[in-house]
């Protein structure tokens, strides 16, 4: 009972944080729809894909996908703000283990990061040049996008504290998330389709984790038939299956206040 | 003024005389190849204001670190109020830490509200016990601030308030007046000795000679990560001769040292830059000879009643003069 309030509070704080800094707030719903508008339209009328031939539909839940990776990197470097500031020995002075500290840090994390991946959404969905398919049904399908999101955060959030347990500087971090997950990104089929790839690109899709929550979001959102795609149930056990494992080394991980 | 119980428990008259508030045992502890606690040894009754004084890098804060918890000792054995150190201990123990502590988003009323939330408070009496400790350390009016605006005087007061909010029996208190002002020391210690007049045992690691020599009940004299000595500051300085004498030469006094040294009623000679340090049984025949033998080589001379810096330097030899800290020698080990 303690420790759930202990996590409460870590997570209200965090939660508040995020909220007065405005410019994280607004940059991070404003970047993913301006590159939807601008990479959209331009890779739509410039290039013409035959294969896809609405792009902007298409990249949308790739934009969420980078979302919440931008938001899991951001929430999880403030574990090093927590220690230049002092504070996380503060924390860990408290009647809890560390693991309590992190799973609080990382719950604000995953709060902070699906809400922003859901903004987008809702956005998107708004917008009458992106036309969602909703194969599934409307309310299926957002719970589906939904779900995909959610465990997509889980487990990009263990990945950041995972990292962070092994680097010392915030600079270091930012550095290695971002060599790590946009190369992730690229091959994730958030920005073109896997299929009819090169052999050792679509090797390199499959073994992406990226890949099944944007597979995920496509079927719900964008697809009109799971011809083509991993399917719901692969997505499913993949995501779920590295999320779970992940957030939970991420959170068990060692934590010293001064490194 | 009101004893602030907190949530939790004001010690008991009956718990004061029970088993110390600290005990430590042959504790060691390593920075790479650097000892840095040497099978230290200390007890520590409840109730009192106990001084760690020693030089940077002497192992203080790497006690109070494996007090806390931060820190686990290679080898050896704590236990505070009588319990080996757990979790749930932590509930009566709080810290006051060196480095600045504090978020600068929060509010000083948010700072006081997460900690109370961490340590399992109730609401209504975490607030009662918040108001009550923001008008003792005069933040009472601050409480929306953030904590970035207050001075560094305030900032360290709103960490006593923080660490006093879980009403603990034991204080922790890392060189908690490190870069104040006079003023902002004075009140510090205002509080301090409410918390103590309190019943609340504060342990305080500083190398500050002259706070440990007016606040301490007991000081213990750290050297290379082990007590070189123990006892009241007074006691402490009992086998100390009465007076020193600080003389500033014109240029290397070591020479000059070398035979003041052997002159009677000499106690100890340190040397610090172009400036001697000299314990002496009684000043006035002591400088009537200084004068007469090396009076144009001296620039300056200023009496002063033997100090516990005095009895570091009689026992250890060298002063308590920064040099490196425990964080610094982490990081070059």
């Amino acid at each position: 009972m303690s420790s759930l309030m202990a996590i409460g509070a870590l997570v209200r704080r965090d939660l508040r944080a995020f909220f007065r800094s405005r410019s994280q707030l607004y940059s991070s719903v404003a970047l993913p729809l301006m590159l939807l508008a601008i990479l959209g339209t331009g890779v739509n009328d410039g290039l013409d894909p035959k294969n896809i031939p609405d792009y902007v539909t298409f990249l949308t839940p790739g934009m969420i996908a980078m979302t919440a990776v931008f938001s899991s990197t951001f929430s999880s470097a403030s574990y090093y703000q927590d220690r230049d500031s002092g504070i996380l020995k503060v924390l860990l002075a408290s009647p809890h283990s560390p693991r309590v500290v992190l799973l609080g840090k990382t719950l604000s994390a995953v709060i902070i990061g699906a809400a922003q991946a859901l903004l987008v959404l809702a956005v998107a969905a708004a917008i009458p040049a992106i036309r969602f398919h909703w194969q599934y049904g409307v309310v299926q399908s957002v719970l589906i996008a939904f779900f995909a999101i959610v465990v997509l955060n889980l487990f990009l959030s263990g990945l950041g504290q995972l990292l962070a347990s092994r680097i010392s500087s915030m600079q270091g971090f930012h550095l290695v998330m971002n060599l790590v997950l946009f190369p992730f990104l690229f091959f994730s089929g958030a920005f073109f389709p896997l299929t009819d790839l090169p052999i050792w690109l679509n090797v390199l899709g499959r073994v992406n984790p990226l890949s099944y929550g944007v597979d995920m979001m496509h079927l719900a959102l964008y697809a009109d038939s799971a011809h083509g795609y991993f399917g719901l149930p692969l997505d499913f056990a993949v995501l779920t299956g590295l999320a779970v494992v992940v957030f939970y080394f991420g959170t068990a991980r060692s934590v010293h206040p001064d490194r | 003024m009101n004893i602030v119980t907190a949530p939790g428990t004001a010690p008991s008259v009956a718990s004061l005389t029970a088993t110390p508030a600290i005990e430590a045992s042959d504790l060691v502890y390593h920075y790479g190849e650097r000892l840095a606690l040497d099978s230290l040894s200390l007890t520590i009754p409840r109730g009192r204001i106990f001084g760690l004084l020693g030089p940077n890098g002497s192992g203080k804060s790497t006690l109070l670190s494996i007090l806390v918890g931060r820190r686990i000792a290679e080898a050896g054995a704590v236990r505070i109020l009588g319990e080996p150190l757990s979790h749930a201990l932590r509930r009566r123990v709080g810290v006051v830490f060196q480095e600045p502590s504090l978020d600068a988003v929060m509010t000083v009323a948010e700072t006081m509200d997460l900690q109370a939330r961490m340590f399992g408070l109730k609401r209504r009496d975490a607030d009662a016990a918040t108001r009550v400790l923001l008008e003792r350390v005069s933040l009472a009016d601050r409480m929306s601030s953030p904590t970035a605006s207050l001075s560094g005087g305030m900032k360290r007061r709103l960490e006593l308030a923080r660490a006093l909010l879980t009403g603990p029996e034991v204080l922790l208190l890392d060189e908690p007046t490190l870069a104040l002002d006079p003023d902002s020391r004075l009140r510090l210690w205002e509080h301090l000795l409410e918390a103590n007049a309190e019943g609340r045992t504060l342990l305080l690691a500083t190398n500050d000679v002259h706070e440990a020599e007016r606040y301490c009940d007991e000081v213990a004299l750290i050297d290379h990560g082990h007590p070189v000595a123990q006892g009241t500051p007074a006691d402490l300085k009992r086998e100390l001769r009465d007076e020193s004498v600080r003389i500033d030469w014109d240029s290397d006094p070591t020479a000059e040292a070398a035979i003041i040294e052997t002159w009677p009623g000499v106690g100890h000679v340190r040397i610090a830059g172009q400036t001697t340090h000299v314990t002496v049984d009684d000043a006035s025949p002591f400088l009537a000879r200084l004068f007469q033998q090396s009076g144009d080589r001296v620039r300056g001379v200023r009496i002063e009643h033997s100090t516990l810096e005095d009895v570091y330097f009689q026992l250890v030899g060298r002063g308590i003069t920064p040099a490196v800290s425990d964080a610094e020698a982490e990081e070059e080990a």
